[in-house]
């Protein structure tokens, strides 16, 4: 927060948000704020999917790590690109630890988060945002409360969870 | 990771607490109520709670990734120390010994000294009950359910219990295999 | 002393009874009622005889130990109550033993806890063991009392455990049997 406020023109801005599943299928888009603009659901989906595919195949040529390396994770805020691995693996050595992180243009930055069990989280903010590490931690930690929690959601499925938009919508309007 | 520092990040996770005798009540009255509706079916009552844990487990994961913020494991040997005390620290506030590592690295026991699901609890003297309920049994879905969603497919079951009258509660934790296909390398 | 502890739910079924003796002054825990022939049921209907008085007492005050309520002269026994707030009773029947010509019949038909031919520290002169009215005595069954209800709830919460059902537990036995050597 302290650190947006120095940049005049680039306070926290969160444009708008998508949950992807672990397969590929979008299950939850909101806007927050105006700015960028708006797709229609179709394409939606189709940029969830495509995603998910860019996603995999960045991670697929992502060189894998000696099993014994222990340092934590470092996330390397850069262009576009898949970032640089972080310094721990997987205990499955088929896998890579990490793919495509972030996405920049001039006007936004898509950031992308995927959870250990496969849920991928984009986060549109504009491109002078800082902490977005901290807002995606509060709304993956939202997630898991409203959605993950609510015993009526089915895993995998469109999130309808009036507890969680509000919450999020919440917090998202109070931290700008 | 070493476990001193799993250790830690179970202490120092914070999470929403209630009361441990409204989960033990609540717990118990669930295990009570399926006895009674599977009429004291002891073996179909230990599948349900597991297929209840691991509904369970599915989504508790990601609360326990989001809260801790915990890494992905190097091993197996790693995801035992995480189990036992970032896991069971935080939701039941218990930390069970991990132990009789078999030489592969692939099956451990979790021996729970003390076991908040099961306080007051006194099995049903029906002759059976001490042969055939797993009283926990949920925690084995748990385990289970959670696990599969990052990669990991195992085979939990308790192996003995201090309700039942025996010495520790163990519950024996097998890998079976890491889950490959969690995303397909190409689509098709 | 003697001592038969019933526990009556709110709709006054008997849902746990006990008979032992004092373990104070050399007692060794075994009741020896004066009529051992007839203890086993009469025990339990001077228990019963005594809920009218306890249901008297028990709005006299708040508390939920309403100490020494009644006294049955013919078996010489003495009823203390305490009540738990859900309706419970808990009734301990005490009755000290013969001071003299006791004897007792020598324990034929009567079932070990109930009836036995032993003498030893009967004539005891401790205050809990000769006096079941003195201030030491009700403070005892009191402390009885509270440790039995500590248990009680313990065991009442229980998932296997019906409301009104019959106490079955073998480790609630085992704890009242412990308070009483304890306590009593």
């Amino acid at each position: 927060m302290r650190r947006a406020s120095r940049y005049p023109l680039g306070d926290v801005t969160v444009f708008s948000l998508i949950i992807i599943n672990k397969a590929g299928g979008l299950i939850y888009q909101r806007e927050y704020q105006a700015g960028l603009r708006s797709l229609s659901t179709n394409d939606y989906l189709v940029l969830a999917g495509t995603f998910h595919g860019v996603h995999a195949i960045t991670r697929s040529i992502t060189p894998k790590l000696p099993l014994a390396q222990t340092s934590p994770a470092t996330t390397t805020p850069g262009g576009g690109g898949s970032a640089p691995p972080a310094g721990y693996s997987y205990p499955n050595p088929g896998i890579a630890a990490s793919g495509l992180e972030h996405l920049e243009t001039e006007k936004f930055r898509l950031t992308c988060f995927q959870t250990l069990t496969g849920t991928k989280f984009l986060l549109f903010t504009d491109p002078m945002t800082g902490n977005v590490d901290t807002i995606m931690n509060k709304i993956y930690e939202l997630y898991a409360d409203y959605v993950m929690k609510n015993p009526f959601y089915q895993l995998e499925m469109p999130v309808r969870c009036e507890a969680f938009d509000r919450h999020l919508g919440a917090w998202l309007r109070g931290r700008t | 990771m070493s476990s001193s520092k799993a250790s830690r990040i179970g202490e120092e996770t914070r999470i929403d607490k209630v009361n441990a005798e409204l989960v033990t009540l609540t717990y118990g009255t669930i295990v009570a109520q399926l006895c009674q509706d599977y009429d004291s079916d002891y073996q179909e009552v230990n599948k349900q709670l597991d297929k209840m844990g691991y509904n369970i487990g599915m989504r508790l994961i990601e609360d326990f990734l989001a809260k801790s913020g915990v890494g992905r494991c190097a091993n197996f040997r790693e995801t035992a120390d995480m189990i036992a005390k970032v896991g069971f620290k935080i939701f039941l506030n218990v930390a069970p010994t991990v132990t009789n590592w078999t030489s592969d690295n692939n099956q451990f026991s979790l021996i729970f000294d003390e076991n908040p699901l099961a306080d007051f609890v006194e099995l049903p003297d029906d002759g059976r009950a001490q042969d055939e309920l797993w009283f926990s049994n949920i925690l084995c879905g748990v385990l289970r359910g959670a696990l599969e969603m990052v990669q990991m497919q195992i085979e939990a079951h308790f192996v003995s219990d201090i309700l039942r009258g025996d010495d520790t509660t163990e519950m024996r934790v097998s890998l079976v295999r890491y889950i490959e296909d969690e995303m397909p390398p190409e689509e098709e | 002393m003697s001592y038969y502890f019933t526990i009556l739910s709110p709709t006054d079924t008997p849902v746990f009874n006990i008979a032992f003796g004092t373990s104070k002054s050399g007692g060794d825990g075994i009741a020896r009622f004066r009529f051992p022939d007839t203890a086993q049921y009469m025990n339990q209907f001077i228990i019963h005889s005594s809920l009218d008085i306890v249901e008297e007492a028990q709005w006299t005050n708040g508390a939920m130990y309403l100490k020494h309520v009644d006294t049955y002269p013919p078996a010489a026994a003495y009823i203390s109550a305490f009540l738990t707030p859900s309706g419970v009773r808990f009734l301990l029947l005490h009755q000290p033993p013969q001071l003299s010509n006791s004897g007792g019949s020598s324990g034929f038909g009567a079932s070990s806890i109930l009836g036995s031919s032993s003498n030893l520290a009967r004539g005891s002169t401790s205050s809990i063991a000769a006096n079941p009215t003195s201030p030491q005595t009700e403070e005892a069954v009191r402390q009885f009392m509270t440790e039995v209800y500590e248990n009680y709830v313990k065991t009442a919460m229980s998932p296997f455990y019906k409301q009104g059902a019959e106490i079955r537990s073998p480790v609630f036995r085992a704890r009242v049997t412990a308070a009483g050597k304890k306590w009593l």
